[in-house]
This record gives C-alpha cells, sequence and structure tokens, in this order.
C-alpha cells in the first residue's frame, strides 16, 4: 500500500486545535499549579506546596468538597430513582409518550444561568411565590429566609439539579429501555409478571450498564457544579451578593476554584493547583464506581 | 378493567404533574414578561398580560441586542468550526489505515473524559497572551475541537459509509477532499445534525469562560448578560422576565426542531455502557 498522505491531513485541524487549545494549556496549568503566582507579580517556583497547602490548610476546601459531595448525595439517587420510574411510566404509555419525554427534556437544555435566576426569585425572602403561596395555605407564619439558612440552601441547590438532570435520565433510562428486547418483556407478561415486578426483576438488572453510565456522568457533573448555585446568589436580589450563600454552605468545588482564581483572589497557581486535585477526585470516583460495578458482574 | 382505568388515569396524572414542574419556569419566564413589574406581585399571573411592548422596549434599551448577536456569533461559529474539525478527522480515523491512527483514537478518548477546568487557567493565559482577552474568540476557540464531537463523528462515519463508495469514487478519479465533501457529508447529515445542535447549546449556555474572559458590557454573552439583569434592569422585573425568556428562546427553537438528533447525541454510547 502507497503511502497517504490524506489521512494525517484530515487529522490535522482537530489535532492542532486540540493541542492549542486543550493539551497546551493543561500542560501550562500544571505547570503553574507548582508556582507561587498572581498573574502580576513574577512567579516564583514553590514545588508541591500549592497542593499541600490545599490539602492540609484550606479549610474551605474541605467545606466545598463536602458541600459538593452533600448536594450530589441528595439530587443522585433522587434522579436516579425517579428518572428510572418515570422512564418506566413513559415506556408503557399507549399514548403521548414522545410529547412527554420532550416536554420532560426541556429544563435540561436551558440556560443554567437562567435556571439560577428564577430560583432564586422562586425563593425569594420577600417577593418569592415559595413563600407566598405557604403563608396563603397556612404552612407558614411568616415569610422564611430559604436561602439565608444553610441547609434549606444546599436543598434548593440539589432541587434545581434533579429538576434540571431529571429529564436527562429519562431519556438515557428510556433508550436503554428501548434497546431491551420485546421478547423479554412478552416472556415476563405471559409468566405473569406484574409491571412492577418486571421493572426491578428483569429490566433493572438488564439496565445495569445503562445506571453505571448515568451515575458516573452525573458525578461528574455534579463535581463540576457552578453556574446554578453562583446564580442563586447573585440573580435576582443583586444586593445579597456573596460567595458561596450563607456561611460558604454551597460553595462548589468549581466555585472555590474559580474565586480563588478570578474572582476574590487572583491565585493562578493556587487554582490551578485546585483544578488538578478535582481532576485526580473525578478520575478516582469514576475508577472507583467502574471497577466495583464491573467486580460485581464476575461475581455474578 | 375498572382497576386498569384508574391505574392509567394514575399514570396520566403523575406524568402531567411532572410535566407541568419542568414547565412552569418557563410559563414564568414568557407568561410574566408580558406583565407590568407592579402587577407581578398582586398574586399569580396566570393569562397573557398587555405589557409586552413596554418591556420589549426596556429589554431592548439595554444593550440586549447586541449581547444577543454576540450569543448568536459565538454559536454559529463554534458550530462550523467543531463540524470541519470532527467531520475530517472522523473521516479520517474511520477510513483510513495508518500509521498512528490508534495513538490518535487514544487522544481523542482520553480527551473525552478530561474535564475542562484543568486546562481553564492556562487557556486565560493564552489568552491574555494573544490579546484575546474581552474578544469573542475567546470563548469561541474551546469548541473548535471537541472531543465528543469528533469521537460522534468517528462513530457513525464507520458504521454509514460502506467502503466500496468511496473505492468507486476513488477510481472516478475524484480527489479525497472532494469526495468527503461530495459523498461523504451528504450521507451524515444525521450525525452533522447532532454534533451541531449539542455544540450549539453548549456553547450559548457555557458560563464560566466567558465570566473570566469578557469584561466589557460589549462584548457579554447571554449568560452574562443574565447574570447581571438585575443590575441592568433595576426593580423592573417585568423586563428581567422577558430578558430570561428571549435568551431561552433559541435553544427552545433549535431543540423543538432537532430534538431527534439531540437525544440521539446524549444517549450515544449509554447503551454500550
Amino acid at each position: 500500500m502507497k503511502r497517504n498522505k490524506w489521512p494525517y491531513l484530515f487529522c490535522a485541524p482537530f489535532l492542532l486545535a486540540y493541542a492549542l487549545f486543550m493539551v497546551f494549556p493543561m500542560c501550562y496549568s500544571f505547570f503553574l499549579s507548582l508556582y507561587d503566582y498572581n498573574g502580576i507579580v513574577e512567579k516564583h517556583f514553590v514545588g508541591l506546596t500549592n497542593y499541600v497547602t490545599i490539602l492540609t490548610k484550606d479549610r474551605l476546601f474541605w467545606k466545598a468538597l463536602g458541600n459538593t459531595v452533600l448536594i450530589m448525595g441528595m439530587s443522585l439517587p433522587v434522579n436516579l430513582l425517579l428518572g428510572l420510574i418515570i422512564a418506566y411510566l413513559l415506556f408503557r404509555l399507549a399514548k403521548g409518550r414522545r410529547l412527554f419525554q420532550v416536554v420532560n427534556f426541556l429544563p435540561y437544555i436551558t440556560t443554567p444561568v437562567a435556571i439560577g435566576f428564577i430560583f432564586s426569585y422562586i425563593f425569594d425572602w420577600h417577593s418569592g411565590i415559595f413563600n407566598s403561596i405557604l403563608v396563603h395555605l397556612g404552612i407558614l407564619n411568616e415569610n422564611y429566609y430559604w436561602l439565608q439558612h444553610p441547609w434549606s440552601s444546599r436543598i434548593i441547590v440539589a432541587l434545581m439539579i434533579v429538576w434540571r438532570n431529571l429529564g436527562y435520565c429519562v431519556t438515557i433510562y428510556l433508550s436503554g429501555m428501548t434497546a431491551i428486547s420485546k421478547e423479554v418483556y412478552e416472556a415476563a407478561s405471559i409468566d405473569g409478571a406484574s409491571k412492577w415486578r418486571t421493572l426491578w426483576s428483569i429490566v433493572v438488572p438488564l439496565l445495569k450498564n445503562t445506571l453505571i453510565f448515568l451515575f458516573i456522568t452525573s458525578m461528574i457533573g455534579g463535581f463540576q457544579m457552578f453556574d446554578e448555585p453562583v446564580q442563586l446568589y447573585s440573580g435576582w436580589s443583586a444586593a445579597a451578593r456573596n460567595i458561596g450563600g450563607p456561611d460558604y454552605s454551597v460553595l462548589t468545588m468549581i466555585w472555590k476554584f474559580y474565586d480563588d482564581s478570578f474572582g476574590s483572589n487572583t491565585r493562578l497557581g493556587y487554582g490551578a493547583a485546585i483544578a488538578y486535585i478535582l481532576f485526580v477526585i473525578i478520575g478516582a470516583c469514576s475508577l472507583i464506581s467502574f471497577l466495583v460495578s464491573s467486580k460485581k458482574e464476575k461475581d455474578a | 378493567m375498572n382497576r386498569k382505568k384508574i391505574y392509567g388515569i394514575v399514570v396520566y396524572a403523575i406524568l402531567i404533574i411532572f410535566s407541568l414542574v419542568s414547565l412552569f419556569p418557563f410559563y414564568m419566564m414568557f407568561v410574566m414578561g408580558t406583565y407590568k413589574s407592579e402587577e407581578l406581585f398582586r398574586g399569580m399571573p396566570l393569562l397573557l398580560d398587555n405589557y409586552f411592548l413596554e418591556n420589549l422596549k426596556t429589554t431592548l434599551a439595554g444593550g440586549f441586542v447586541r449581547n444577543y448577536l454576540n450569543s448568536i456569533f459565538v454559536s454559529v461559529v463554534s458550530v462550523i468550526a467543531s463540524l470541519f474539525t470532527s467531520i475530517t478527522i472522523g473521516y479520517g480515523l474511520a477510513k483510513f489505515d495508518f500509521k498512528g491512527k490508534k495513538a490518535i483514537i487514544a487522544i481523542v478518548i482520553i480527551g473525552l473524559m478530561l474535564p475542562t477546568q484543568i486546562s481553564v487557567i492556562g487557556y486565560v493565559m493564552e489568552m491574555r497572551t494573544a490579546h484575546l482577552t474581552n474578544t469573542l474568540w475567546s470563548v469561541i476557540c474551546v469548541w473548535i475541537a471537541n472531543p465528543f464531537s469528533a469521537f460522534f463523528m468517528m462513530q457513525f462515519l464507520q458504521d454509514s459509509i460502506p467502503k466500496d463508495m468511496l473505492e468507486c469514487a476513488r477510481i472516478d478519479g475524484c480527489s479525497e477532499p472532494r469526495i468527503l465533501w461530495a459523498v461523504v457529508v451528504p450521507c451524515i447529515k444525521p450525525a452533522v445534525m447532532t454534533v451541531a445542535t449539542l455544540v450549539f447549546l453548549w456553547s450559548w449556555n457555557n458560563y464560566m469562560l466567558p465570566l473570566i474572559t469578557l469584561n466589557r458590557q460589549t462584548v457579554y454573552t447571554l449568560p452574562l448578560m443574565i447574570s447581571n439583569i438585575a443590575v441592568a434592569y433595576r426593580q423592573d422585573y417585568g423586563a428581567q422576565m422577558l430578558a430570561l425568556a428571549l435568551s431561552t428562546f433559541p435553544v427552545l427553537i433549535i431543540f423543538c426542531c432537532g430534538s431527534k438528533y439531540f437525544v440521539e447525541g446524549i444517549t450515544a454510547g449509554s447503551v454500550k455502557g
């Protein structure tokens, strides 16, 4: 076979752009993470000091990690379970499946910033709809500061994530359920299994890969949470603009990263180190969940 | 029989409730955008009001059109650039055998797994050095080489273009770029649609990068505009809502036209695991 230049030429544009806008910045970030650098004053080499400081001295970093995990711990199970049930209801639906699927998918495509804004409006202390409904129904005696208390803020952020990602989960589940051969469902119904029994004993085990996929992608997305919590605290009531919400309770990892490198501080080297630690955490979590799931397969 | 009927009704009721919850913020944006600010607090608005044009005037006065055009420019250019790089590399990897092919595929797959945050700081420094901060190019460049698009195109081309067809074109004396443009591209329209809708959505909704690189109101994209909305329109909540509605509008349209391709892209890879 003669040497062909074309495949190389075809790969070149992507590889060039990729090297320029991803690989190089990535390496440069790592390089910077070993320096004390604020973008203005001359940088000087500090080795792994940034990493050590983050992991041992920066309490806000651990708090941010905790918040991220907490919010994920609230939103992820709800999304996975509720998504499964709704997807199954839709799957069994004779009419209107497509319509419901499209409608439930809409939140996923909405600009996250707009969602944060809307939620900050709904839960606003003074003018929010949520308070006025609760007071109207007599559940609350007076307006509650939803966005000023650590736990209610976290729950609201989790709620935003659930609201936004539910349609995504439903869609992924649905495509998984459609991929299972029809005979499986027929066999189950001939054997007299009820719809829900079919779901738990037949569909869920067959959807194992889909579930793992959803778990890992939702987790990666969860670690990168940024737009919604930020907007919740800078949207409707711009006066209350603050970092991380009440008592830093919704400060997520990426928010911390952003704030240290481009927000209240410009410690670029430090920020780069946070990004790399985050990368390691995400990688480790994905790997662990992948290994755990494939180990179970072997045992079975 | 009766029990079945009740069950059916309950299922529909549940689904309708969830759909209403999904739609509620859209309702808020689109309906409340037609109200006068003071009217909004008199109680829950249900129907469209007649203040739409007034709100529109306020909204458009705040530099909104400029930011809107910025966003459209960013998304359109990102889509075109990303399509170009992903189609070419997809074709190269799917239909040729050459030295180094495996390594390039590995690069693309690893790229799928890297979170963008690890490159942000280096990228911003790069943009500063190139004097591209406060220009729209600083938020476009990240989309030029998108590993997902490349991977998706490669997979799609592998399955959809028979080698015989390419051989025929070659025997007829077509040059390779011409084959790609005239033979391959018309056959992969669904994949083109999928990549285009996804990249459009991602670049349209992107928030953190513009927040870092764009500091002047004239170069703001919509998410930045929205995050400053409370400042821009002061206490005019009707105008704020309308601005939100207008900024969500393009993605809604694109999604409604291309929801099939959209879902295809989102679900790609999930079934295989």
